[in-house]
C-alpha cells in the first residue's frame, strides 16, 4: 500500500508539475501571438497581455521559457513565475519582451497530489472491501455451510446433507466429509452394536455358569473340599468376569456418551446418597467421616454423577486404614475427597489408568471410570499423595 | 415346615409365576430355583408365547427378560399394563444400561435385575415383589423364633426387639428369603452394594457385618442361625428345637 502511494504520488506530483508548465507555456506562448499581433496592428508596444518588461536589444532567434521567483509582499512569501522572452522589432530596434504568468506553487501541486492520493486510495480501500465482502460472502457460503453441518453433527443422528456447489475444493472438500462422518458413524453404530451383543450375549451365558455352580454349590450331593474349592473358583471368576466387562462396557458406554440426559443437580445430595451406602462399610473399620459440604449445581446426567460419587467415595473407604478419615470438601468450584492410606511409591496419576491395581486382586478400573466421566465434562482431575498416607483426589468443575 | 413364609402368611404353593426368558439354560435354572421354592412356574422363550399366556392365565408374578428373539420385553410389559393385567413384573435384562432400568420401571415394572443374578438373588426380589404387592395380606416375615416386619423394618428375636444397620438388616432378610440355601460372599456382595462394590474387597466387610448379626441375634438367647460355608460362604439354618 505505502510503495504504491509513493509511486503514484511522485507519478501524480509529475503529472501535475509537468500540466501546470504545459498550460501556462501554451497560454504564453498564445498570449505571444496576440502581442505580436496586437504590435502589427496599432504598432505599439503594449503592456497588457501579460506584459512583465522590455529588454531594449535583446534579440532571440526563438521564443525562450524561463523560471523566475518573485517576493510577493501580500504573502510574504516568494512565487513561482514563468517568463516568455522573445524579440520584436519596434521603430527599426529590436526589443526582448518578456511576457510573465503565476505558476501554481509547488507546495501547493504537492499538497493537491497528496489529498488526491489519499482520498482515491481510501475510496479504492472502502470499494475493494464492500467488493470483496460480497464476493467472499458468496464463494465461501457453501464452506460456512459445510462448517455450520460440523458444528452441529451429532453421531447418535442422522448425517448431515452438505449443499451442492460449483466449486471443486468445496465439492472435494464436501464429499470428503460427508464418507469421513459416515465412517465415524458406521463405526459409533457398530462399536454400540458390539457393546449391546457383548452384554446380552457374555452376561446371558455367565448367568448360566453362575446359576449352574450356584447350584451344584448347594447341591448336598456335592461333598468334598476338594470340589466345593472347585466350583466357588468357577463361580467366584464368573462373577468376577461380569464384573469386569460390566465396567469395560460401561467405560466404552460413557465414551461413546450413550449417557448424556444432563441435568441440573445438586451434587451435595448425590453425596448424601453415596454415603448411605458406603457409611457402614467406613464405619466397621473405624473410618471417620467428615463433611464440608456446601450445595453444588452442577449440570450433569444423574447416573454418571452416581457412579462417578459412588466410585469416588468406594475408593476412599477401600484404600483406607483401620480408624483412618475420610474428609469431603465441596465448593461450587471443586471437589476434594482425601483419605489415610498407604503409603504409595509410584506417581499417583497413574492410578487412573485401568487395571493397575492388580496386584492386590482389585478391578483396578474404578478410577478410570472417574477419569472418563471427568473429562466427558471438562473437569480436571489430579490425585496427590501427601505425607506419605493422605490421599486426595481433587476434581476441578 | 420351617421356612421363611410358613403358615398363614404366604401360601406359597398358590404363587403361580410365569418365566419368560430365550436362554433355555438359564430359563431352566430360574425355574429349578423357584420350584424348588414351591413356587408354581411357567416357562416360555419367546414374547409371542409369553403374550398368549398372559392374556390366558393369571399369574402374581411375571418375570420377564428383555431380550427376546421375536420381541422386547418392555413391549410385553406394556401389553400387560394396557390389559389391566396385575401380576406383578420382576425384569431381567443383561443391558446394564441406567437408562433401560429407568424404562422398564416406570412402565410399571416392579424391579429390575442384571444378568448374571445369583438364584437367591432373584428368589429374595420375588418375594420382596410378593411382600410389597402385598399378595400376603401381611409385612411380617417369620422363621423360626424371628420376626421381621418389613413395612417398618423392624426384627424381633425371642419377641425382643434388636437394633440392626441398615446392611444387616438386609443381609437377614436375604436370608431369611432363602433359608437353606448356600449365599456366597460375592452373592451377599451384591446384594448389599449392587455394581458399586469391588467383589473381592467386600469380604472383610461381609465377614464384620455377619460376625455383628451373629452376636445381636445370640444376645437373645436364641442359637446362632448363620452357619458359615467353609471358603464358598453363608447358610441360614433354624435348628428344629
Amino acid at each position: 500500500m505505502i510503495p504504491v502511494m509513493i509511486v503514484g504520488g511522485v507519478f501524480c506530483f509529475l503529472t501535475f508539475e509537468y500540466i501546470n508548465y504545459e498550460e501556462t507555456d501554451e497560454y504564453l506562448t498564445f498570449e505571444m501571438g496576440r502581442y505580436i499581433v496586437h504590435h502589427n496592428k496599432n504598432n505599439v508596444l503594449s503592456e497588457a497581455y501579460h506584459f512583465a518588461y522590455l529588454i531594449p536589444g535583446k534579440n532571440y532567434l526563438k521564443p525562450v521559457f524561463k523560471d523566475t521567483v518573485l517576493f510577493e509582499p501580500g504573502d510574504n512569501e516568494m512565487i513561482p513565475y514563468r517568463e516568455l522572452h522573445f524579440s520584436i522589432t519596434h521603430d527599426g530596434k529590436v526589443y526582448g519582451v518578456a511576457l510573465r504568468h503565476l505558476l501554481l506553487p509547488y507546495e501547493v501541486v504537492a499538497k493537491g497530489t497528496v489529498t488526491i492520493v489519499i482520498g482515491l486510495l481510501l475510496l479504492i480501500a472502502f470499494i475493494i472491501f464492500i467488493i470483496m465482502n460480497q464476493v467472499t460472502r458468496k464463494i465461501w457460503k457453501p464452506f460456512y455451510a459445510a462448517l455450520d453441518n460440523l458444528v452441529n453433527f451429532k453421531i447418535e443422528h442422522s448425517l448431515p446433507v452438505f449443499s451442492a456447489t460449483d466449486i471443486d475444493e468445496f465439492k472435494a472438500l464436501n464429499t470428503t466429509l460427508s464418507s469421513l462422518l459416515k465412517k465415524v458413524t458406521d463405526d459409533y453404530r457398530h462399536n454400540k452394536e458390539f457393546n449391546e451383543n457383548a452384554s446380552h450375549e457374555l452376561q446371558t451365558h455367565l448367568a448360566v455358569i453362575r446359576a449352574s455352580a450356584e447350584k451344584l454349590l448347594n447341591s448336598p450331593n456335592t461333598a468334598g473340599e476338594q470340589r466345593i474349592n472347585e466350583l466357588q473358583k468357577i463361580y467366584s471368576a464368573s462373577s468376577h468376569l461380569s464384573q469386569v466387562q460390566k465396567s469395560l462396557l460401561l467405560l466404552s458406554k460413557i465414551n461413546n456418551r450413550e449417557f448424556y440426559n444432563n441435568v441440573d443437580l445438586d451434587l451435595c445430595i448425590v453425596i448424601k446418597q453415596s454415603l448411605e451406602i458406603f457409611t457402614e462399610a467406613a464405619n466397621l473399620r473405624g473410618i471417620e467421616i467428615r463433611l464440608k459440604l456446601e450445595p453444588v449445581i452442577i449440570f450433569i446426567d444423574s447416573g454418571l454423577a452416581e457412579i462417578l460419587i459412588n466410585n469416588l467415595i468406594k475408593n476412599a473407604v477401600k484404600y483406607n486404614v483401620e480408624n483412618g478419615f475420610i474428609d469431603i470438601a465441596l465448593n461450587s468450584s471443586a471437589l476434594i475427597i482425601k483419605n489415610s492410606g498407604l503409603p504409595y511409591a509410584g506417581d499417583p496419576n497413574t492410578l487412573f489408568e485401568r487395571f493397575v491395581h492388580g496386584e492386590t486382586g482389585n478391578l483396578g478400573i474404578g478410577l478410570a471410570i472417574v477419569r472418563e466421566i471427568c473429562e466427558l465434562y471438562h473437569y480436571s482431575i489430579s490425585y496427590t499423595i501427601s505425607g506419605q498416607t493422605e490421599h486426595a483426589l481433587n476434581i476441578k468443575f | 415346615v420351617v421356612d421363611g413364609y410358613s403358615g398363614k402368611q404366604l401360601k406359597k404353593t398358590n404363587m403361580k409365576i410365569l418365566i419368560v426368558e430365550d436362554n433355555i439354560k438359564l430359563l431352566e435354572a430360574i425355574e429349578d430355583a423357584l420350584s424348588s421354592e414351591k413356587f408354581r412356574c411357567e416357562t416360555t422363550i419367546s414374547f409371542t408365547g409369553a403374550y398368549e399366556k398372559v392374556l390366558l392365565y393369571k399369574y402374581d408374578i411375571i418375570i420377564v427378560d428383555i431380550n427376546l428373539p421375536d420381541g422386547s420385553g418392555l413391549d410385553l410389559i406394556k401389553e400387560i399394563k394396557k390389559n389391566d393385567i396385575t401380576s406383578g413384573i420382576l425384569v431381567i435384562s443383561a443391558r446394564n444400561s441406567l437408562d433401560n432400568k429407568i424404562e422398564g420401571l416406570t412402565l410399571g415394572a416392579d424391579d429390575y435385575i442384571t444378568k448374571p443374578f445369583d438364584m437367591a438373588e432373584l428368589i429374595a426380589r420375588v418375594k420382596a415383589v410378593l411382600r410389597r404387592r402385598n399378595f400376603s395380606g401381611s409385612n411380617r416375615v417369620t422363621i423360626g423364633d424371628i420376626v421381621i416386619e418389613t413395612e417398618s423394618r423392624e426384627v424381633y428375636v425371642c419377641n425382643q426387639k434388636i437394633e440392626l444397620t441398615r446392611a444387616e438388616y438386609d443381609i437377614l432378610l436375604f436370608f431369611i428369603s432363602n433359608p437353606g440355601r448356600v449365599l456366597t460372599r460375592e452373592g451377599i456382595a451384591e446384594h448389599i452394594w449392587g455394581d458399586n462394590m469391588d467383589l473381592a474387597d467386600s469380604f472383610d466387610f461381609i465377614y464384620s457385618h455377619i460376625k455383628n448379626l451373629r452376636k445381636k441375634i445370640m444376645a437373645t438367647g436364641t442359637l446362632n442361625p448363620v452357619k458359615a460355608v467353609y471358603g464358598v460362604g453363608y447358610k441360614f439354618e433354624i435348628s428344629n428345637q
